[in-house]
């Protein structure tokens, strides 16, 4: 299961690769650092994805995450 | 002279939310719908270059301006209120239909307000209107939300207020165009930036939206905001702080809805991300960019809309809005699930859907303009967007652990309201000139072209296999998470010490000094003569250093220093005889 998951993420990745150089370099108006890396997206999609899932997590784990009677407590003055 | 094409088009909602509770409760919907396609028919007569001014006091005050960047954000408030409308056609609370007409018929008189008082004005009625549609749901946590979300759109009123008195005292002008900077124009965009939820204004939002209604939080995610985006864009555009504000905010909002745990919070943070991408289109200032920000604007408020509506039907059919209490619900409710998905396609920019032609319009201006750093934040907010609310949000909702929830059934409304906005958000993917023909400027750009298609592709199918992979180690936990609320949430229990029981505290010990000088003055008022003779003699034994003699017996008797009845009775006739004798004698 997990090394077809693998080969599909691969496969999909050299697809979008070739796509990239035949599509998008050389056409595109605007240039960019990153223009000349075929399959850009592909990793930024990939890493930044990550990189939001454990961000967050590290940020919500370590500092803002709190119960949900957090500002309950509060009330009991009411 | 008001004619068709000026037509205040808010005169037809205030008169319609008046009108409304007289009626028959039975024709009450239908009358509010009616509502929205009278003011649909005076909008189609609007006239752009169109105006419509009326004194007041000194002053001109114009209460109409058409022009093409009111008449794009006036056609997608009048078409979400109708799709509002059907969706809460079930709704037999006077109070949210009144509240919602007047929402939306104030966010419009803001569109289309041509001078600041008139802005002022409605974008009050909007605050409260809408605190209406919060405090509809009566609960104590809606309660207590919408007082904190009262009190900050109260502060940010008055911030408006206070800059558009001192804009008038320095320009003498009260229309609402371009600002040049200064204090004035600052106390503005600190009212406009507050109502935009830029953080670290943003508190207010995520707080108090998800515990609107059903029906009132899909009206609440439309308007504020997007009439903020508005104003920015007429007041402010160009301004850099605003781009780079918003592009921050595009990845804030992602962050943080990655970590809310209630369904209709994680959307309003997505609210929150997605405005940012307006802001950023306003903050770029060209033409593209305005034009990129107007376009989100629509189809956000549409598929935004659809989105809540979406999870409203869950809430209102399960009763729960918490990913950690929802799950399994694919067979039960799975026609809302296609709704839902079609907002939630639409959001992630996927080709064939409204969010592909609006979104990467933004991109595209701060391409144009060369920021680097401002196009990978805001395909790094899309990827956190497709993230949430593509993957995550559904999974957890109709897939994930079935938690034998026994839906409710939905009323046709609700569905047909849906059906109807994924029909329009689909339309604007597949035919772009639907929403580039209402645009400010003429569009010269084109979604549809294989370089972008590769691109958006890529971004989103390996944000898609990032999350599978991964999707094991992901659950959800019943948490808050802390958001710059906190600040006037958790020191609200010092201010609280501070403003009230030390108050109480100071008034109780002085109410007890008090009360315990009266007790000694009727002591002393009872027997002054007996109190001074022991005064002097207590004074006398602490200066001579002499011993105290022992206290006196509890039998205190007042008689015993009280001077006799007939020595005052000798005093007085002494008196007498010495007046009289004096008398005689001179």
């Amino acid at each position: 299961m997990k090394r077809y998951r693998l080969r599909a993420a691969v496969a999909t990745l050299i697809i979008f690769i070739i796509l990239d150089i035949a599509i998008v370099s050389g056409h595109v108006h605007i240039v960019f650092p990153w223009s000349h890396v075929p399959g850009f997206f592909s990793f930024f999609g990939f890493l930044g994805c990550l990189a939001i899932i454990y961000g967050a997590k590290l940020l919500g784990h370590h500092w803002l995450q709190r119960d949900e009677d957090y500002y309950g407590k509060d009330d009991e003055h009411e | 002279m008001m004619s068709m094409s000026n037509f205040p088009l808010a005169i037809i909602y205030v008169l319609g939310a008046a009108l409304l509770p007289l009626l028959p409760r039975r024709v009450r919907a239908a009358f509010g719908l009616l509502v929205s396609i009278a003011a649909f028919i005076f909008l189609v007569n609007l006239e752009t270059g169109a105006s419509l001014t009326f004194p007041f006091l000194n002053y001109e005050l114009m209460v109409c301006r058409v022009d093409r960047l009111s008449l794009a954000f006036g056609y997608v408030f009048v078409i979400m209120g109708f799709l509002g409308g059907i969706y809460g056609y079930h709704v037999k609370d006077t109070l949210q239909q009144v509240a919602s007409l007047l929402y939306v018929g104030s966010s419009l008189g803001v569109v289309f307000a041509g001078d600041l008082f008139t802005l002022l004005f409605f974008w009050e009625i909007m605050a409260i209107s809408s605190l209406f549609l919060i405090w509809a749901r009566r609960t104590r946590d809606a309660r207590r939300a919408g007082f904190r979300y009262l009190l900050v759109h109260a502060f940010g009123g008055s911030a408006l207020m206070a800059g558009v008195l001192l804009h008038l005292q320095q320009t003498g002008s009260l229309l609402f165009t371009h600002f040049d900077g200064g204090v004035a124009s600052y106390l503005i965009l600190l009212a406009f930036t507050l109502n935009a939820a830029v953080p670290p204004l943003n508190g207010w939002l995520p707080d108090s939206y998800p515990e609107g209604t059903v029906t009132g939080s899909v009206f609440l995610s439309a308007f504020t905001t997007k009439v903020a985006v508005y104003a920015l864009a007429r007041g402010f555009a160009g301004l850099e702080l605003l781009m780079w504000s918003g592009a921050i905010m595009a990845v804030y909002g992602v962050v943080f809805a990655f970590l809310a745990n209630d369904g209709r919070r994680l959307l309003s943070y997505h609210i929150i991300s997605q405005v940012g991408y307006m802001v950023c289109g306003v903050g770029i200032g060209t033409e593209v960019g305005v034009n990129g920000a107007t376009a989100h604007a629509f189809a956000h408020i549409l598929y935004k809309g659809l989105l809540f509506m979406g999870m409203g039907t869950v809430l209102y059919a399960t009763g729960h809005n918490k990913l950690t209490e929802l799950g399994g619900l694919f067979k039960k409710m799975w026609l809302t699930l296609i709704f839902f998905m079609v907002g939630a396609f639409s959001i992630s920019g996927v080709p064939l859907f409204s969010g592909f032609v609006s979104k990467s319009m933004v991109v595209y201006a701060a391409e144009m303009e060369h920021f680097g750093a401002v196009v990978l934040l805001l395909n790094l907010a899309s990827i956190g967007t497709f993230l949430s609310i593509g993957l995550k949000l559904p999974y957890f909702t109709w897939f994930s652990t079935d938690r034998n929830l026994k839906p409710e059934p939905v009323p046709p409304g609700m569905y047909i309201g849906m059906g109807l906005t994924s029909l329009i958000c689909i339309a604007i993917g597949v035919y772009p000139a639907l929403l580039y023909n209402l645009l400010p400027f003429e569009v010269h750009y084109q979604p549809y072209t294989a370089s972008h298609l590769v691109e958006t592709m890529q971004l989103l199918i390996f944000t898609g296999l990032a999350f599978w992979l991964v999707i094991k180690q992901l659950h959800v936990a019943d948490t808050i998470t802390l958001d710059t609320d906190w600040f006037y949430r958790r020191p609200s229990r010092l201010a609280f010490k501070v403003f009230s029981i030390w108050v109480c505290q100071l008034f109780e010990a002085v109410e007890e000094l008090s009360i315990r000088f009266a007790r000694y003055l009727v002591k002393v008022g009872a027997n002054p003569a007996g109190y001074s003779v022991e005064a002097v003699k207590n004074a006398g034994h602490i200066l001579l250093r002499t011993e105290k003699p022992a206290p006196e017996p509890p039998t205190f008797s007042p008689d015993r220093y009280r001077i006799p009845l007939g020595f005052m009775v000798l005093v007085v006739l002494l008196v007498l005889i010495v007046i009289l004798t004096w008398d005689f004698l001179f």
